[in-house]
C-alpha cells in the first residue's frame, strides 16, 4: 500500500505539466494498485513450506522417513481442503546430510523461494546451524528431529522441537519406573556403561544421578569411545560387578553389542535399559534375535499402538499409502507428521499461517500431536515425557506411565538369563 | 584375577579373526608395494555378500565363504587391472593410496545404495551359544572365527610356501627384476596377489558380520586398525601382521577390561608407537622382508 500511494503522489504532481501523461501514469497505477487490491480480496491459493532433508548421506534412511511423514501430512491436510483453504506444497531439498549445505539450502528456501514457512530437517547436527539461520529471518521453525542439548542451548524463541521432551531425557522415565517400585524390590546396584555420544552417554549419566539420590550403588561406571565395536570385555567388567540393572547410554549397533555380549558371557541383569537402539521395532529384533529381546527396556516417543491424537488415522494413512505394517512405522515419520499437525492446529485456532503468529501462538498452551500433548519452554525445549517402552512377547510395548501404557511392565528375567 | 583371563581369551579370539583381514592388506603390500585403503571397504563388501546368501537363501555364513572368496577374488584382480595397472611404478606408492580410497568410497557407495545404511548383523543359529570352560566363557561364533582364520591363514602359508604360484609371487616380492627375467609375469602376479588379498577381506567379513554389526561406513574403522596391524607387525609380514592382529586384541581388551575403556584402542597406538620408536620397521618387517 505505501508503494501504491507514493505513485499516486508522483503522478498528480505532474498533472500540470503534461496531462497525458498523468492519464497514462493514473491509469497504470491504477491498474498497478487494482491488481495488489484484488490478490489481497482473493488471497494466496497454495502455502510453500520448504524442508531441507538428508535423503542422501548418513542420515538417508532417516530422512527419508521423515520425508515420508511430511509428505502424508500434506497429502492428508490438502484432502480435506488444505490448511486455511491453501494447498500445501512442500519444497524438499536434499542436504546430503551436511550441515553446510542444510545452511544452504534454508537461505534458498528463504530468500530465493520465497516459501511461506520452514519445516526443520532430520538430527540436531543440521538442525542447530539451520536454526540459526532460519532465525535471523524470523521464520518459526518447527522441528521433528533435533533434541540435542546443544539445540536449546540457543535459546531461540523461533524453535520447537516436536519430541515429548528433550533427547537428554530419555532415561527419566525409567528412573521414574524403577523408584515407583517398592522399597523392597528396587535394584541396590547399578552399571552404567555409555558411549560417548551426546545423545547417550548423559541420558545413562542423568538416571545415574536419580539412581544414587535413591540409595541405588553404582558398582561400574564408564564411557567407551564411538569406535568401539567390541564391547565384550566391558560387559565381561559389567558382569563382573554384578549389579541389578544396567542404564546403558548406547545408539544403535553398541545396543546390539551389548545384548550380544551378555548373551555369550551368560550374564544376564534383573532390568537392562538402553537408551537408544533397543526402540526399534524392526532392527533391534533383526541385530540381537527376536527371542533375545524380551524384557529389555527403552525409550520412546511414538508408538504403533499410542492412543495419541491421531494416531490411528496416521496409520491407516501411513500403511494405504507406502505398505507395510504400523510395527514398521519408523517413528521419525510420525515426529515429521506432528510439525503439519501442529500447523493446522495454529491455522485453526488463529485464523492465520504467518509465522509470527505461530511463533507466539505454539507458545502458549498444549497441542495435541502424535508425540502426546506438547508445550514448550521459551527455548523450545518440549515439557513433556517419553515413554517407556519393553519387550514383551515379541512386541516393543508402552509400560508407563500407567496412563499411556498400553501394557504393565514385566519383571521376569530377561530372555538368556539363567540358560 | 576372572576378569583377566577373560579378558585374554577374548583379546586372543577377536585377534584371531583381525589376522586375516590384515594378512590380506600385507600381501598386497608385499607384493605391489601398495596400501590398500579399501581393505575394510572390501571386508564389508564380504560381510554383505555372507549376510544376502544368509538371509536370502539360509546358506551359513562360513560355507558362503565358498562362493564369496572366489568372488572378491575376481573383484580384487578386476579392481587392480582397472585402477592400479595403469599407474606409472614411480607413482605407483603414493598414487595408490588416492586410488585405493577412490575405490573404498565407491564400494561405500555402492552398499548404501544397495542396503541402506542401517546396521546389518548375520544372526546365525549359533550366535549366542558359548562354551563354559571352567567358569570362563568362550563364544562359539569367535572360537569358529579364530579356527577359520587359522585354517585360512594355514592355507594361505602352503600357497605361498609350497606351489609354484606362490613362489612367483614371493619372488616378485624379493625382487621384481630378477622374477621378471626369470619368467615370472609380473603383472599377472600383481592382479593375483591383490586378488587373494580381496579373497581373504570375504572370508573374513563373513566372520565380522557374525561377530558385529556393521553398515557401509563401517570401512573407515576398520581400515585404520588394519593399517595400525601391519605396521605393529612389519609391512609385507604375514607372521608380523597376526602378531601385531594378536597383539591389539588383546591389548585392547585387557585396557577395556582393567581401565576406563575409552582407552582400550587408544593404548594399542602407544604400543605401536613404542615398538616403532625401537624398531621403526615394525616387529618383523626386517628380518622378514621378501619371506612374506
Amino acid at each position: 500500500m505505501l508503494d501504491c500511494n507514493r505513485m499516486q503522489r508522483f503522478a498528480l504532481r505532474r498533472r500540470a505539466a503534461a496531462i497525458a501523461l498523468v492519464v497514462v501514469t493514473s491509469t497504470l497505477t491504477a491498474a498497478a494498485c487494482g491488481s495488489s487490491h484484488g490478490n489481497t480480496a482473493k488471497g494466496p491459493t497454495t502455502l510453500t513450506i520448504g524442508i531441507s532433508l538428508s535423503l542422501t548421506g548418513d542420515f538417508a534412511d532417516p530422512g527419508k522417513a521423515a520425508e515420508r511423514g511430511y509428505q502424508l501430512w500434506a497429502k492428508t491436510v490438502n484432502a480435506k481442503g488444505g490448511v486455511l483453504g491453501r494447498t500445501v506444497t512442500l519444497k524438499i531439498v536434499d542436504d546430503a546430510s551436511s550441515p553446510n549445505q542444510a545452511v544452504s539450502n534454508y537461505q534458498n528456501l528463504i530468500n530465493r523461494d520465497h516459501v511461506d514457512l520452514v519445516f526443520g530437517p532430520f538430527s540436531s547436527l543440521l538442525t542447530i546451524p539451520s536454526s540459526a539461520v532460519v532465525n535471523r529471518y524470523h521464520y518459526a521453525f518447527i522441528e521433528p528431529a533435533g533434541g540435542g542439548p546443544a539445540v536449546f542451548a540457543q535459546h531461540l524463541h523461533n524453535l520447537f522441537f516436536v519430541q515429548p521432551a528433550a533427547t537428554v531425557q530419555g532415561g527419566m522415565v525409567f528412573a521414574d519406573y524403577i523408584l515407583s517400585l517398592p522399597a523392597d524390590q528396587r535394584p541396590k546396584t547399578a552399571a552404567y556403561p555409555s558411549l560417548d555420544d551426546p545423545f547417550a552417554s548423559p541420558i545413562a549419566d542423568a538416571v545415574r544421578q536419580r539412581f544414587e539420590a535413591a540409595g541405588i550403588r553404582t558398582v561400574y561406571k564408564s564411557i567407551y569411545p564411538a569406535e568401539t565395536t567390541d564391547l565384550s570385555p566391558i560387559i565381561a567388567k559389567v558382569a563382573a560387578a554384578k549389579p541389578d540393572v544396567v542404564v546403558a547410554g548406547t545408539q544403535s549397533e553398541d545396543a546390539y553389542a551389548d545384548v550380544r555380549a551378555m548373551i555369550q558371557l551368560k550374564w544376564a541383569p534383573k532390568w537392562l535399559f538402553l537408551s537408544n537402539g533397543a526402540n526399534s521395532p524392526v532392527d533391534f529384533p533383526n541385530a540381537v534375535g527376536l527371542a533375545n529381546t524380551e524384557g529389555i527396556f527403552s525409550s520412546g516417543d511414538w508408538f504403533a499402538g499410542s492412543t495419541a491424537s491421531g494416531s490411528a488415522a496416521f496409520i491407516a494413512a501411513y500403511t494405504k499409502a507406502y505398505g507395510g505394517t504400523a510395527d514398521q512405522i519408523d517413528s521419525t515419520s510420525a515426529e515429521a507428521y506432528s510439525c503439519g499437525m501442529l500447523l493446522e492446529e495454529v491455522a485453526a485456532k488463529t485464523k492465520k499461517v504467518d509465522n509470527a503468529t505461530i511463533i507466539s501462538t505454539l507458545h502458549s498452551g498444549t497441542w495435541p500431536t502424535l508425540e502426546g500433548n506438547l508445550s514448550w519452554d521459551s527455548s523450545g525445549t518440549p515439557q513433556g515425557s517419553y515413554l517407556l517402552e519393553q519387550w514383551i512377547g515379541g512386541k516393543l510395548l508402552a509400560v508407563y506411565p500407567a496412563n499411556r501404557a498400553e501394557h504393565p511392565p514385566v519383571t521376569e528375567p530377561l530372555a538368556w538369563a539363567g540358560k | 584375577m576372572h576378569t583377566v583371563i577373560q579378558a585374554l581369551i577374548l583379546g586372543v579370539l577377536t585377534g584371531g579373526v583381525y589376522a586375516l583381514m590384515a594378512s590380506g592388506q600385507t600381501i598386497i603390500f608385499g607384493v605391489m608395494k601398495v596400501v590398500n585403503l579399501a581393505q575394510g571397504a572390501l571386508v564389508i563388501a564380504g560381510a554383505y555378500l555372507s549376510y544376502s546368501l544368509f538371509t536370502s537363501f539360509g546358506l551359513d555364513p562360513f560355507l558362503s565363504i565358498l562362493i564369496t572368496t572366489p568372488a572378491l577374488f575376481g573383484v580384487g584382480a578386476g579392481l587392480q587391472w582397472l585402477f592400479l595397472r595403469p599407474l606409472r611404478e614411480e607413482d605407483r606408492a603414493e598414487l595408490s593410496l588416492l586410488v585405493t580410497f577412490a575405490v573404498a568410497l565407491g564400494i561405500e557407495g555402492v552398499l548404501s545404495v544397495t542396503y541402506k545404511t542401517t546396521y546389518r548383523t548375520i544372526q546365525a543359529s549359533y550366535a549366542d551359544r558359548s562354551f563354559s570352560v571352567g567358569g570362563y566363557q568362550i563364544s562359539a561364533v569367535r572360537l569358529y572365527a579364530f579356527l577359520l582364520s587359522a585354517a585360512l591363514l594355514g592355507v594361505l602359508y602352503l600357497v605361498l610356501e609350497r606351489t609354484k604360484f606362490g613362489r612367483a609371487i614371493r619372488a616378485t616380492v624379493q625382487n621384481p627384476e630378477s622374477a621378471r627375467l626369470l619368467g615370472v609375469n609380473a603383472r599377472v602376479v600383481a592382479a593375483a596377489g591383490f586378488g587373494i588379498g580381496a579373497a581373504t577381506a570375504a572370508a573374513a567379513g563373513a566372520v565380522y558380520g557374525l561377530l558385529y554389526s556393521f553398515n557401509s561406513g563401517s570401512h573407515y574403522d576398520l581400515i585404520s586398525r588394519l593399517l595400525s596391524i601391519v605396521v605393529l607387525g612389519g609391512l609385507g609380514s604375514i607372521g608380523g601382521s597376526i602378531v601385531g592382529a594378536l597383539v591389539m586384541g588383546v591389548v585392547a581388551s585387557l585396557v577395556a577390561a582393567l581401565g576406563p575403556p575409552i582407552w582400550s584402542d587408544f593404548s594399542f597406538f602407544i604400543v605401536l608407537l613404542a615398538v616403532l620408536l625401537l624398531r621403526p620397521r615394525g616387529l618383523f618387517g626386517a628380518s622378514l622382508r621378501g619371506a612374506l
